[in-house]
């Protein structure tokens, strides 16, 4: 095998947690480069080029947000936000900052390997090009040449609104996308503080294609922060 | 008190005016006597309405009237009969009875006129100073109704006792910038006697200030500033003002106390909080904790090798017990955040099932066991809600009803609107609450009886108690109640308060 291993990056202060995650990412077949804080991360960013970036969201140093901003500006290298539980509102600036996905702590080993893979994926193929039909979670299928999709073999009929909805979800397939950055892409900038609309629509796009729509396998929702749709491959 | 202006005398010239006009008439046909009665009426009259002077004026005129044209001889101020001066006489006292008589009414009707008024302004007073919340609240009502009662402008300031140093700390406000209101209010202050204007020692203080001294420690002192010092207070004006700084004072009195009875009663839920928080982080946290260690160093000791099936075993149980304690430290925060007001609830509009999903996700492998099944309409009303809050109500509800019910029993969620709120139920199959009980499961840290759960594992005792903070934050309310068919259920509601924007074209359809 010629290519290297890919590179991850982890920014992290607590020593044991940035052991577990070395552990874990060494054990499944990655190169880790760590970090103990912001500054010393941002130095790593720029000189080694890792292909992900797991980043902490309470680093002492520096404020999240700074080292986002600052991270956006030297690579395109995928970020993932490490951060507590109740930290949704801090997480989701991150997010709308630029930062791709989000971990929440404790989390498990695949949980992590899920969103590190999909992070490569959509950092090697930016905008998942859609032409050939797609099956989803839940015997789902979109074909976007004909713009339609079908459940179950049969034909689901779509409002234009909850297609682009749907279709906004696919290209970002198994990323959390934000209230904000979903309202901007399907209805525009006027709309970024209707969550209600977002919420509305996903609810009807869940009953069309969700089997049962309070338990759904395909339109996740993060609380707090997004929605995210299941990645094909972990159906 | 224009004596003179009033036109009394006039009026009592005039009754004794119209008198003489009648007994002009009517002489030819009476006697002297009668002619005396009639100006009598008329002197009686005038007395029982007017004040002496009047009434003496009106008696005098009638008087030389009679002696002038009705007694012989006529025209004259002579008198031939001496009999007639007893006349004059009796017509004379008549009118000093009367007046006097109808003074010493007047007097009083006007003293019941003035009690009146000042129980009306007390009452008044005393019903402002009991809806009042707070101090600042109770100073202002207060002030408003001495200014009323003095006809001046009132405010009080809350000030503390003289130190020993005899030093009132006055506060800084343009009251008390003038000098001789500041040792006026110093000297009321320091011996509590009301000082300025309108009382006995007024000085050339334009500012009465009286001090409002509650038997608790803190009080006020109070500023009455007429329009104009130059008009004396009234006598019953004094009265009430009087009255009104002690009721003040009194008023200020119950709201000291009850604030201390407030603070100790805190005080008191305060180290219950700390006690329970204690024995739970003594007990709860470090029974896991325990565990976690132990497994650990087993599996480091290299002196003894373990089976794999063992070394699986113990790393099962670093993970169940850690996930223990992550469980129960969030329960913690969540229940100290309620319990201490500290709890943010950011609310907005979304569908209930959203949330209820997302738990139900979260709380797949707990519940494997049970069925799950959810009713949730699907033209129910959107609910304005924090949603990780919320999401935690039902994820907690859940948890007791996984641990409580026996496995393979059914786990209900039902959620409907009911008038001007969204009701929903999760209901169990389990043993229920014991009667007695449905408002004690509420309780922090209440196990009940059910600390042997189905799955073995107690729970933290705080779920409910969680759940409460959160509902209670969003104007809802939560209670337990008992199935039918056995089984406990829990039942919230969320109120539905306003409407969101709705949704542009494409609406909603079931």
């Amino acid at each position: 095998m010629a290519a290297a291993l890919p590179l991850v990056l982890i920014v992290e202060d607590e020593l044991h947690m940035r052991r577990a995650l070395r552990a874990t990412l060494v054990g499944n077949g990655f190169q880790v480069v760590e970090a103990s804080g912001a500054r010393e991360g941002l130095m790593q960013a720029s000189g080694r080029n890792p292909e992900v970036i797991l980043l902490d969201l309470g680093l002492p140093d520096l404020d999240g947000r700074d080292v986002t901003r600052a991270l956006r500006r030297m690579t395109t290298a995928p970020i993932i936000v490490i951060s507590a539980r109740g930290q949704e509102h801090d997480k989701v600036q991150l997010l709308d900052l630029g930062a791709d996905d989000y971990l929440t702590k404790p989390f498990g080993v695949a949980e992590l390997l899920a969103r590190i893979r999909v992070a490569l994926r959509h950092a090697a193929r930016p905008l998942t090009s859609l032409e050939e039909p797609i099956v989803l979670a839940g015997d789902v299928m979109v074909d976007p040449l004909r713009r339609q999709v079908f459940r179950k073999g049969a034909v689901v009929h779509l409002t234009p609104t909850e297609y682009r909805l749907l279709i906004t979800l696919l290209r970002h397939a198994g990323r959390v996308l934000t209230h904000r950055q979903l309202l901007e892409q399907v209805w525009g900038a006027n709309y970024a503080a209707q969550t209600h609309y977002l919420r509305v629509y996903m609810t009807q796009l869940r009953h069309k294609l969700e089997s049962d729509p309070t338990r759904p396998r395909l339109l996740l929702t993060e609380p707090g922060v997004g929605y995210r749709l299941r990645e094909p491959s972990e159906a | 008190m224009a004596r003179w202006g009033d036109g009394q005398y006039l009026r009592a010239g005039g009754m004794v005016a119209v008198a003489i006009g009648v007994c002009l008439v009517v002489r030819p046909h009476l006697a002297t006597v009668d002619i005396a009665m009639i100006l009598l009426l008329s002197v009686v009259a005038a007395a029982a309405r007017y004040r002496r002077g009047p009434a003496l004026l009106a008696c005098l005129l009638s008087t030389a009237a009679f002696d002038y044209l009705f007694v012989p001889p006529y025209y004259t101020f002579d008198v031939f009969n001496p009999s007639y001066f007893l006349t004059f006489g009796v017509m004379l006292l008549v009118a000093l009875t009367m007046s006097g008589l109808t003074a010493r009414i007047r007097e009083q009707r006007e003293i019941a006129h003035e009690r009146e008024q000042q129980s009306r302004a007390l009452c008044a007073l005393e019903a402002d100073l009991a809806a009042a919340e707070g101090a600042d609240a109770l100073f202002a009502a207060a002030a408003t109704h001495l200014g009323r009662a003095a006809s001046a402008s009132a405010a009080i300031f809350a000030l503390a006792r003289p130190d020993d140093a005899g030093e009132v700390p006055l506060p800084n406000v343009p009251a008390f910038d003038d000098p001789a209101v500041r040792v006026a209010a110093t000297w009321a202050w320091t011996r509590g006697i009301a000082t300025g204007w309108g009382t006995a020692h007024g000085g050339e203080v334009p500012v009465m200030l009286l001090p409002l001294r509650a038997v608790t420690g803190a009080a006020g002192l109070a500023t009455i500033r007429p329009a104009d010092p130059a008009i004396p207070l009234s006598s019953a004006q004094r009265a009430t003002v009087e009255a009104m700084a002690a009721a003040i004072a009194s008023a200020l009195d119950r709201h000291l106390l009850a604030q201390q009875n407030e603070r100790a009663r805190a005080d008191v839920e305060a180290e219950r909080l700390r006690t329970a928080l204690l024995s739970s982080l003594s007990h709860d946290l470090r029974t896991p904790l325990a565990g976690i260690e132990t497994s650990a160093s087993t599996l480091l000791d290299e002196a003894a090798p373990l089976p794999a099936v063992t070394r699986h075993e113990l790393l099962a149980s670093i993970l169940d017990e850690s996930r223990r304690m992550t469980r129960l430290i969030g329960n913690l925060l969540s229940m100290i955040r309620v319990e201490t007001g500290m709890l943010v609830v950011q609310q907005l509009w979304q569908p209930l099932e959203e949330v209820l999903g997302v738990a139900l996700l979260r709380m797949e492998e707990r519940l494997k066991a049970h069925p799950v099944t959810t009713h949730i309409p699907c033209d129910l009303p959107m609910v304005s809600i924090d949603e990780l809050l919320i999401e935690q109500v039902f994820l907690n509800l859940l948890e007791n009803a996984a641990r409580y019910a026996p496995a393979g029993s059914p786990i209900e969620i039902v959620a409907q609107q009911d008038g001007a709120a969204v009701l929903v139920e999760v209901g169990d199959r389990g043993p229920g609450v014991p009667a007695g009980e449905e408002e004690r499961v509420f309780e922090r840290f209440y196990r009940g009886g059910r600390a042997a759960s189905a799955d073995g594992g107690a729970g933290s005792g705080l779920g409910l108690t969680i759940c409460r903070g959160i509902i209670t934050a969003h104007g809802g309310r939560i209670w337990v109640a008992g199935r039918e068919g056995g089984g406990a259920a829990v039942r919230f509601t969320l109120p539905l308060i306003g409407v969101p924007a709705p949704a542009p074209a494409e609406l909603m359809s079931c």
